[in-house]
């Protein structure tokens, strides 16, 4: 067996990859993005949701909508259903 | 004087290191997945009312149906014992570890440092720390020193003399011998109950019905040969970890992650170009317990394909999801010992290009900004699952 030697090397610990980012998102009536970060959408190309980990004490349930700003941007954007609030996040 | 500090059941107690509120209540170590349902060791409240160290486990579980099932924490129980020998280094001590609980040293090199044997046992004691209850014996030859050991209460010293030895062997139950359990039933069998029954028989008859192991038996319960014990040599001190956000199962993931380990542990300048002899591999599994396998190298080697081909095998015994994976070097080899290349590989000057740019990255920006992006569960549907950042300062 060999110690920790508690060095900065060691607990120095690995991150999550393409976590998700709060975002601002104004929707219509039925959840649909129409603003996202003040930027108007101008097309809405694909929307599904990601409903996982409901046997555990973090249970995901996500909307994703992928859009296209009026800036010509491609932005993907997801309501968390558990939190009530908005995220961007690379598909 | 060959000097003995047992820890009655070792394993339970380091797996309750860290959940003392169990150490009052009913509980025994689970046994390992895929070995017989035999209880191991089992606490104080446990033995009250009726389970024994060994029983089967519907038997246990029928006696205390409130009986606590501990999940064996290997690496907890060599993190903990490895505290143990440092701190009986600490003061003094060449300790020869015979197994997590089990610990020999000379009383020679100490007996002068704190004024005779007993005062150098209550000082290893104490270097163990209480809350493990060591207890401690002493005595010219290995086997009685263990069995000196074994008898005596915590915190209580027992010293053997060496023309005592056969006398107090004698009366002691054949369950300190180190003989297989049918073994240890056909003496039984046999009217044999004490070491000193045992003692009592004809060496020859002893070995030609229960043949070696039966003849070394034998020779332990006379009291065992006089040998000397060699202090260990200190370990190595090479770790590298990689914890995941949620328990790992595929072998897909683990294997790269492994492979990352691996790289990062080979480029730690600490290990000053020298080669493994021993590394170890070590588990953290979603339900609490620990897993560790060990590979010691014929020869000692620092190249990355034959440390993987020589661990990865061991996943295959993986018991349940990880939590956390692991990496030691336990021992390293003093010089290279084997003939290097004289030719490079192709693509390794492209590596050494490479390598000396990401130094100078890492110069300019600090330590931890240079990554290697691992594809822990690429499959996942939840986007930040996928992958793990893991920093890289080789």
């Amino acid at each position: 067996m060999v110690a920790d030697p508690g060095s900065a090397r060691t607990v120095r610990s690995s991150r999550r990859l393409n976590e998700p980012r709060p975002a601002l998102v104004i929707a219509t009536g039925s959840g649909i993005p129409r603003f996202v970060n003040r930027q108007p959408v101008a097309l809405l190309r694909e929307e599904w949701r990601v409903v996982d980990r409901w046997w555990t004490e973090e249970p995901i349930a996500r909307r994703y909508f992928e859009v296209v700003l009026d800036s010509g941007q491609n932005v993907v954007v997801f309501r968390d259903e558990e939190r009530s609030c908005w995220f961007t996040q690379r598909a | 004087m060959i000097a003995c500090i047992a820890i009655p059941g070792f394993e339970l107690r380091a797996a309750l290191y860290r959940r003392p509120s169990l150490r009052l209540a009913p509980a025994a170590l689970a046994p390992e997945e895929g070995s017989e349902p035999l209880l191991g060791p089992v606490t104080a409240a446990a033995e009250a009312v009726g389970v024994r160290p060994g029983m089967r486990l519907g038997e246990a579980l029928a006696t205390c149906p409130t009986l606590i099932l501990v999940d064996p924490d290997p690496a907890a129980a060599e993190r903990e014992w490895e505290g143990i020998l440092r701190r009986l280094e600490d003061v003094g001590i060449a300790v020869d570890s015979a197994q997590p609980g089990t610990v020999f040293f000379e009383t020679r090199g100490v007996e002068r440092l704190y004024g005779g044997v007993e005062s150098a046992l209550r000082k290893a004691l104490a270097a163990v720390g209480s809350v493990w209850d060591p207890c401690a014996g002493a005595a010219d030859r290995r086997f009685a020193a263990l069995a000196a050991a074994n008898v005596a209460r915590p915190g209580q010293i027992l010293v053997v003399s060496d023309d005592a030895i056969r006398d107090f062997l004698a009366p002691l139950p054949l369950d300190l011998l180190p003989l297989a359990e049918p073994r240890q039933q056909e003496l039984r069998e046999l009217g044999v109950r004490r070491l000193g029954e045992l003692a009592g028989l004809p060496g020859g008859a002893v070995a030609e019905r229960l043949g070696p192991d039966g003849r070394r038996a034998w020779s332990l319960a006379r009291g065992g040969e006089r040998r000397r014990v060699r202090g260990r040599r200190p370990p190595a001190e090479l770790v590298e970890r990689l914890e995941f956000p949620e328990a790992v199962g595929q072998m897909l993931t683990l294997r790269r992650a492994f492979n990352v380990l691996l790289d990062r542990i080979l480029a730690r300048p600490e290990r000053e170009n020298r080669f493994v002899r021993k590394i170890a591999v070590v588990a953290r599994l979603v339900g609490g317990g620990s897993w560790r396998r060990t590979a010691t190298l014929r020869d000692a080697t620092a190249e990355r394909d034959r440390l993987r081909a020589a661990l990865w095998p061991k996943f295959a015994e993986l018991p349940a999801p990880v939590v956390e994976l692991r990496i030691e070097i336990v021992e390293l080899t003093e010089d290279t010992g084997q003939q290097l290349e004289l030719v490079r590989a192709a693509g390794a000057e492209l590596g050494v290009r490479l390598k000396e740019g990401l130094r100078q990255v890492r110069a300019s920006t600090g330590s931890g900004s240079v990554n290697t992006v691992v594809e822990v569960a690429p499959w996942s549907r939840i986007p930040e699952a996928r992958a793990l950042f893991v920093p890289r300062d080789d």
